[in-house]
């Protein structure tokens, strides 16, 4: 072996490594020590393909439901007493935000409109989001938040349709927390109360305690 | 100018074209234009029916196009005004279709005249499907991946041969030299050589052959390894530049860029757990139950939204009620960030803390397939815990160490006074509030 062979070879081991090696498309790269990688216990988000060693989760899902016939620690209020029906829907025009709702739980309920609703339901209620504008997707009935019929609308059948849905619309139980659900509601009352300006009305909770955002904090892992 | 007889023909021809084009733009005119009838009836439409209706797809209600090939004008009338009358009268037609759609009832629309609903019928009748577009083969535009496996090939490929040339050319340009040498070996005239050169022949000819060959030796190797160390440290298990291809084309550029979705709406747990969480398909559901994009198709549902529907084993087709089967299947997406099992990291923790989805994932709203934008690497993690401010005043989340910094601002023996900045502003950054312990992550 002469000079060059030593030379060759080294080069190839650089070009071979920065090209096999590397992670770029749908190659991962080089991992070491891949057990500390891919968990032997169940991970969220890692779904495998080992239907018989992974029984308790057989159809691979990322999200879980809760087990039949229990409550977690705190979410009494999960339960929901209507059925999606519509006499469900009738009889949820009985029911009133918490009385207990804070300023900050009342100002989340803005942003939480903002990220869940205002993508069809547009920024003010004027069905104009950008995803109502830009794609065929049915419209309510109503042009705007600002319609008498919106106007109307007793804040319990709002919240019924966040929990459920109606007509087009999806159920938004998978993401708001029912006190969320009833900051929305509350927020598309005062959208709806919205003068010609645009001003709309401030929040009535003059309760200032913290929302928690994050009750996992406190128990962490 | 003289009139030259074939250019005479080319202007008849010219002439009989552009009449013939004219007339058939009129033609074409006469048929997109609706009547002032059919104009009412479009508004009245809009106004009224489109939240369960459309005209060529089945939505809530069935697809109203050649509605009125089907039934009768005045059958039609009885039903809109007021379908409830309609089936109590014992209507065949009118119990068929309510039963068909599950006994899901459509709304009476007394308010609305005879002839204003004569008008909608009327639109019906003049309504033509919109023209369709070109056909698109694929949702996205083909992704070119330039470290695809075949251009790697090729590039190997190339190596080999090119060394070979090198080779080749080596051999030739020695056997040469050698020739030319020999003939100038009879002048005995050498150009100098270069200072390496010599210096080179100085050293192998001072020092014992064997340890000069170690010497050169373990410079290469040296070399060698100072590549794989670097390598190994910036390469090996990072997976910087990973971008799967998911089972869905689904694209973060249309849906968060273009449309302008909040990361949070599909990311849903992301403020609450550890995980910020893949959707399940409901969430997709939630605008897919509407958008199909049957114009861009020919009529056909895009082919990617249709693999949304398999997930969810829903047929828009059916009628109300047996649109869901029994038989969905989880869309199993390709995990891109993965952390090893010995750190841990807590989405919540960050977003709460004000930290954007961009900081880490980079600009997601304009990949068209994602991929790894950060290292994940433990440096990479204390960078952000040193440099990053944390905005104590204007977050909730961070009111009690606010209240504390702010009331042991003019205690000298206070640890917290020592984040007041001269200009009386609050400069604290992760690491003055534990975020470089190393049990926060490591247990």
């Amino acid at each position: 072996m002469n000079k060059l062979t030593y030379i060759i070879l080294s080069f190839s081991i650089v070009a071979l490594s920065s090209c096999w090696l590397k992670s770029s498309g749908d190659n991962t790269g080089i991992e070491y020590a891949p057990d500390m990688y891919y968990s032997k216990g169940y991970e969220p988000m890692t779904q495998f393909s080992d239907t018989a060693k992974y029984r308790y989760n057989p159809y691979y899902m990322t999200m879980r439901e809760p087990v039949k016939g229990t409550v977690a620690n705190g979410q009494l209020d999960y339960q929901y007493p209507f059925d999606n029906t519509a006499e469900g829907y009738a009889a949820s025009a009985s029911l009133v935000a918490p009385s207990d709702l804070t300023k900050n739980e009342q100002l989340n309920g803005e942003r939480l409109y903002l990220i869940y609703c205002s993508v069809c339901h547009g920024e003010k209620g004027g069905n104009d989001g950008k995803v109502s504008t830009k794609q065929t997707v049915l419209k309510p009935a109503w042009a705007n938040y600002q319609d008498p019929y919106i106007k109307n609308l007793p804040i319990g059948n709002i919240y019924h349709v966040l929990t459920y849905g109606k007509n087009n619309m999806g159920s938004y139980a998978y993401a708001l927390t029912p006190r969320e659900r009833w900051a929305v509601a509350d927020y598309v009352k005062r959208l709806s109360a919205m003068d010609e300006n645009g001003n709309i009305p401030a929040v009535a909770s003059t309760t200032t305690m913290p929302i928690i955002l994050n009750d996992s904090l406190t128990q962490s892992k | 100018m003289v009139n030259h007889p074939t250019k005479k023909i080319f202007q008849f021809k010219t002439v009989v074209l552009s009449i013939v084009l004219l007339l058939n733009l009129s033609l074409f005119a006469q048929d997109a234009a609706l009547s002032a009838d059919a104009l009412a009836g479009e508004a009245l439409f809009k106004a009224n029916c489109t939240s369960c209706h459309a005209m060529n797809s089945k939505q809530l209600g069935p697809a109203l196009q050649g509605v009125h090939t089907r039934r009768s004008d005045e059958w039609l009338v009885k039903w809109i005004r007021n379908n409830e009358a309609l089936r109590a009268s014992g209507d065949k037609d009118a119990i068929a279709i309510f039963n068909e759609y599950g006994g899901a009832a459509m709304n009476n629309f007394e308010n609305l005249t005879e002839a204003q609903v004569g008008t909608i019928i009327t639109y019906f009748k003049e309504w033509t499907p919109p023209a369709p577009k070109a056909v698109v083969t694929d949702g996205a535009p083909q992704e070119v991946n330039f470290y695809s496996q075949t251009t790697l090939y090729i590039l190997l490929f190339l190596i080999v041969v090119l060394t070979i040339l090198l080779l080749v050319l080596r051999k030739t340009k020695n056997s040469l030299k050698q020739s030319v040498s020999e003939i100038e070996d009879e002048k005995e005239e050498e150009s100098a050589p270069s200072a390496f050169k010599t210096k080179f022949e100085y050293y192998k000819k001072r020092t014992n052959p064997t340890i000069f060959k170690m010497a050169v030796g373990s410079i290469v190797l040296g070399g060698l390894a100072a590549y794989g160390f670097y390598f190994g440290v910036t390469e090996i298990g990072v997976q910087q530049g990973y971008a799967p291809e998911q089972p869905i084309k689904y694209s973060h550029k249309l849906h968060a860029g273009e449309l302008g979705i909040d990361c949070k709406y599909c990311h849903s747990t992301v403020d609450k757990s550890k995980q910020a969480s893949v959707p399940s398909v409901n969430t997709c559901m939630n605008c897919h139950k509407g958008v199909q994009l049957r114009d861009k198709y020919n009529g056909e549902i895009s082919p990617e939204i249709k693999k949304i529907y398999a997930a969810m084993d829903y047929d828009p087709d059916k009628a109300a009620g047996e649109q869901y089967g029994n038989n969905p299947k989880p869309i199993r997406w390709i995990r891109i960030h993965n952390l090893p099992d010995h750190a841990f990291f807590n989405h919540s923790m960050h977003t709460s803390a004000g930290v954007s989805c961009q900081t880490c994932h980079g600009p997601i709203q304009e990949m068209e397939v994602v991929q790894q934008y950060s290292t994940l690497q433990m440096g990479w993690c204390i960078n952000c815990h040193r440099e990053r401010n944390i905005d104590v005043e204007n977050n909730p989340y961070y009111e009690k160490l606010h209240a504390k910094i702010k009331a042991e601002k003019d205690d000298k023996n206070s640890s917290y006074a020592k984040y007041f900045t001269k200009d009386g502003k609050i400069d604290i950054k992760p690491a003055n509030n534990g975020a470089l312990e190393c049990s926060k992550c490591h247990y």
